[in-house]
């Protein structure tokens, strides 16, 4: 699972979940690609969990590009404990997804096969998603 | 290619209030720059506008400018904004150009034939920058892929460019390579070793 090598603080504050994606909109290394419509904090369990169902639909065809990290860590105070003594434990590692940011990007398999595969990834993320094409344009 | 003709406004009042109001008139802001000229602002109507840019590197002739000749003003889009999630276009800057001059843009690709079975096709190169006449740009260009064997790659000399047009990116440089594709083996390690390794970091 993707998790950093390294981190500056074992423990942050909540990411901002508000605004749109800056960068990251459209698909640049594959042909297909998921894009989020909805902000929300991915886990890096459930990119695996993604990346694994699109993998098993595709078998030898195509290759998969992964294009969020999850760089935040999100912390949890134990069941049953009184507020106070301090921020709880970094329980999960999450990617700050905003709308409009593609996630996923899918090569080298005909259409319907990769619309198949990203749906199949798409059950698996914790929002609202939608398969998108690249695009020349000027830029 | 053929021209695409636009008649436009010009723009007397800017910020993010003005452009809004062009924006709900269901209008595009733009400028128009290029040639030592100063920049030109100008509204366009957002359905052409948008009809129009489906042809990548459209020539656009620019009508109905105050200080521009008569017959308008030609201009290539050089930077297109739009709207992340919904695509409507936001703003256009359009670059002028003559008749004659020649130009360097983007030209997307298109892969044709087929290649060697039992490899993965990795693009490189999606669209080539080439320079080219301004009213000559070639809608894309065409690579073969007849022939390319399992580990081999297509350069960008290897491409056949149309009469008049010439590549402006590195001869050397990649523009697909056929990857081996992973064996079976190589693929059940892949998913079943990263379903294990989550499973175990669950427990």
């Amino acid at each position: 699972m993707l998790i950093p090598r390294k981190v500056k603080h074992r423990k942050q504050h909540h990411p901002k979940r508000t605004g749109v994606a800056k960068g990251g909109t459209r698909v640049v290394f594959g042909e297909y690609g998921i894009q989020a419509l909805e902000p929300a904090y991915v886990t890096n369990r459930q990119i695996e969990s993604a990346r694994i169902a699109m993998t098993r639909h595709i078998r030898r065809g195509g290759k998969v590009w992964i294009t969020i990290f999850p760089d935040r860590p999100l912390t949890k105070k134990p069941a049953e404990t009184r507020m106070g003594s301090g921020k709880g434990s970094p329980e999960w590692w999450v990617a700050n997804v905003k709308p409009g940011r593609v996630m996923f990007e899918l090569a080298g398999v005909p259409e319907p096969v990769a619309r198949e595969a990203l749906r199949r990834a798409m059950h698996k993320l914790p929002m609202k998603c939608r398969f998108v094409r690249r695009e020349v344009e000027a830029s | 290619m053929s021209e695409v003709r636009i008649k436009a406004e010009p723009r007397t009042e800017f910020g993010k209030g003005a452009a809004r109001r062009v924006r709900r008139a269901n209008k595009v802001p733009a400028v128009l720059y290029g040639h030592g000229t100063p920049p030109r602002h100008i509204s366009l109507p957002g359905h052409e506008l948008m009809l129009a840019l489906k042809t990548p590197n459209v020539l656009l002739r620019i009508e109905g400018l105050p200080d521009g000749p008569d017959d308008g003003e030609l201009a290539l889009p050089k930077a297109v904004q739009r709207d992340v999630l919904t695509g409507f276009l936001e703003h256009v800057d359009l670059l002028v150009v003559r008749r004659g001059e020649q130009v360097e843009v983007d030209v997307p690709l298109k892969f044709v034939g087929t290649h060697e079975p039992g490899g993965i096709l990795e693009e490189h190169l999606v669209a080539l920058p080439v320079k080219a006449e301004a009213t000559r740009i070639p809608a894309e260009i065409e690579v073969s892929l007849d022939g390319l064997a399992v580990g081999g790659s297509i350069y960008v000399r290897d491409i056949a460019l149309p009469q008049g047009v010439s590549a402006a990116a590195d001869p050397d440089e990649v523009v697909v390579h056929l990857l081996p594709a992973p064996t079976a083996a190589q693929l059940a390690e892949s998913v079943e070793g990263a379903a294990a390794s989550a499973e175990a970091g669950e427990s």
